[in-house]
């Protein structure tokens, strides 16, 4: 077991979230089942000062969660000191088992609760509370995935073994390497552009013809083709490296933390695309979140773009 | 105007003791209408006014105003309710001591941040037609008893709401001070104003401008 400050940090926060947690799925399983918004009785009065209880837990969870990513990638940082091999967080990811499926289950998460934070916001917004019902549907959801994060992060730092050696993120993200990862360096780099630059002109495409359906699937496709294509394009041009593709090392200060703009970029973009299918509100509030996601996933890809430009100004050549 | 539907409100003063402060009320007050409610110490009158204002929930039953079932609210809109729609006069009049006159009856008006003209068109009007005007910039805690009551009329009626609560207004003055707050309401009455009154006080017994008396004994109506 690993046990630096960091991950310390996180055990004892994950205890809290897990305590908290608890007394909001229990109040949100009652709320669930019982809500009648139309009722005068006394049971649904109680549900209603329980409902801005479980509210108030859930939104603080949840808005403690996103940062506490952040920290947890900075976490698997710092620890990658320890692993013999490893040069950043990848190394760490890399060395059991649980570390991919622990980072994909937390990448959906952040978006669930994106996802319940908005429909909460939509919720207070009107006198009806539409979404009352579902919102808590959605956190009975997103409750047992942050159980599975909270055992899967335990499981995982448990299985660290700071005595086997690991690999660095240049092995792990190379073609030769035999991970799952390296399918994706296949791919040439023609159609990995092709499929880039093509997505985010159907979904500019889809940003005038407003089909919010097509438009939110675009988005999820954007997400998973811009972090492949960051990895095994983008990545070389933003390391200056031909042989660096790491979706960590750009996160540290050597590269003026652009990992964390470019992320939150992506993730602000790709969410407000995908939610304009969730949403019941009013054509004008959608119509923002689709400007927002429009505006975030083009500064993603006017920045990525920028990189590769400018190493060829600079270097005259194409890595 | 004013509905309440089988209201029952029990606060529970442990987990096995509680106390029932209105037992299946209804009530039904028309616009203009001055109602006085009258009643001992804990007979529920503060109560009724308390739900009407969208300050407490009822534990069951519904309170609708003007069509909005205001028990139904959540926080955001039972203030905003409150603000547009009710000017409530305190026993102990909640003013701000160290805030001037004319700060404390502008207060309601700030979340509405309103042009400074507008502003100040209304804080003229409602301390004329209360007579404060010559202590706009007096702090409150330098005024009287019965000044104070004043500035905590003018302020709950600088948003111009269509409903007024008094709860017990006089039981901090004397009789020549209660009897000129009651010529205060008369004037409110004049407004078409919906007046509400919480007292045990007799000088509000069998005024001529009160629509209604309504008697309250341990939570119910004595009608």
């Amino acid at each position: 077991m690993m046990l630096s400050p960091e991950v310390l940090t996180l055990f004892i926060l994950n205890a809290l979230f897990l305590f908290f947690a608890i007394i909001a799925f229990y109040l949100s399983l009652q709320i669930f089942l019982k809500w009648d918004r139309s009722s005068t009785c006394q049971v649904q009065y109680k549900l209603e000062k329980q409902s801005f209880l479980a509210a108030t837990i859930i939104k603080y969870i949840f808005m403690i969660k996103v940062p506490l990513f952040l920290f947890f990638i900075f976490t698997l940082d710092k620890i990658s000191a320890l692993l013999t091999g490893a040069m950043c967080a990848a190394g760490v990811v890399d060395a059991t088992s649980y570390g991919v499926y622990l980072l994909i289950l937390k990448i959906l998460n952040l978006y669930i609760f994106a996802y319940w934070l908005v429909l909460h916001r939509e919720d207070m917004k009107e006198e009806e509370q539409p979404y009352t019902k579902m919102k808590f549907g959605v956190f009975l959801v997103a409750f047992l995935l942050l159980i599975a994060e909270i055992l899967l992060e335990g499981v995982m730092f448990n299985a660290i073994d700071i005595h086997k050696v690991v690999d660095c993120c240049g092995v792990i993200y190379s073609s030769s390497s035999g991970s799952y990862l390296s399918n994706i360096f296949h791919l040439s780099t023609p159609m990995l552009l092709v499929l880039f630059y093509g997505t985010f002109l159907f979904l500019l495409l889809f940003y005038f013809l407003k089909y919010r359906y097509i438009f939110a699937l675009l988005n999820v496709l954007f997400l998973i083709i811009s972090l492949i294509t960051l990895i095994a394009f983008f990545g070389a041009y933003i390391y200056e490296l031909p042989t660096h593709h790491c979706p960590f090392c750009f996160l540290q200060k050597e590269y003026n933390y652009i990992g964390y703009f470019l992320y939150i970029l992506l993730f602000i973009g790709t969410f407000q695309g995908v939610i304009v299918a969730f949403l019941k509100a009013s054509k004008s509030q959608i119509e923002r979140r689709y400007k927002v996601a429009l505006l975030f996933n083009s500064l993603y890809v006017l920045l990525l773009t920028l990189y590769p430009i400018y190493y060829y100004l600079k270097n005259g050549v194409w890595l | 105007m004013i509905e309440l539907k089988n209201i029952t409100k029990l606060y529970a003063l442990s987990k096995v003791d509680e106390v029932r402060a209105l037992d299946d009320v209804s009530l039904t007050v028309k616009e203009g209408e001055v109602v006085v409610l009258k009643g001992a110490s804990g007979s529920g009158k503060s109560t009724i006014l308390s739900l009407i204002a969208a300050l407490s929930k009822p534990t069951s039953g519904e309170v609708v105003v003007d069509g909005k079932k205001v028990s139904k609210l959540s926080d955001n809109f039972a203030s905003i309710f409150r603000r547009d729609s009710i000017g409530f006069i305190f026993q102990k009049y909640n003013l701000i001591p160290s805030l001037s006159v004319r700060e404390n009856i502008l207060l309601p008006l700030v979340p509405l941040n309103p042009h400074a003209k507008d502003a100040q068109k209304k804080l003229s009007e409602v301390m004329e037609i209360f007579h404060i005007t010559h202590k706009a910039d007096t702090l409150v805690k330098n005024l009287s008893g019965g000044e104070q009551q004043r500035v905590a009329i003018a302020r709950a009626n600088v948003n111009n709401p269509k409903i007024i609560l008094a709860d017990e207004p006089t039981a901090n003055l004397d009789e020549k001070l209660s009897l000129s707050f009651i010529e205060i309401l008369r004037e409110l009455k004049s407004l078409n104003k919906t007046i509400i009154i919480a007292t045990h006080d007799p000088l509000f017994f069998n005024l001529d401008f009160v629509t209604r008396e309504i008697a309250m004994h341990n939570g119910t109506l004595q009608l």
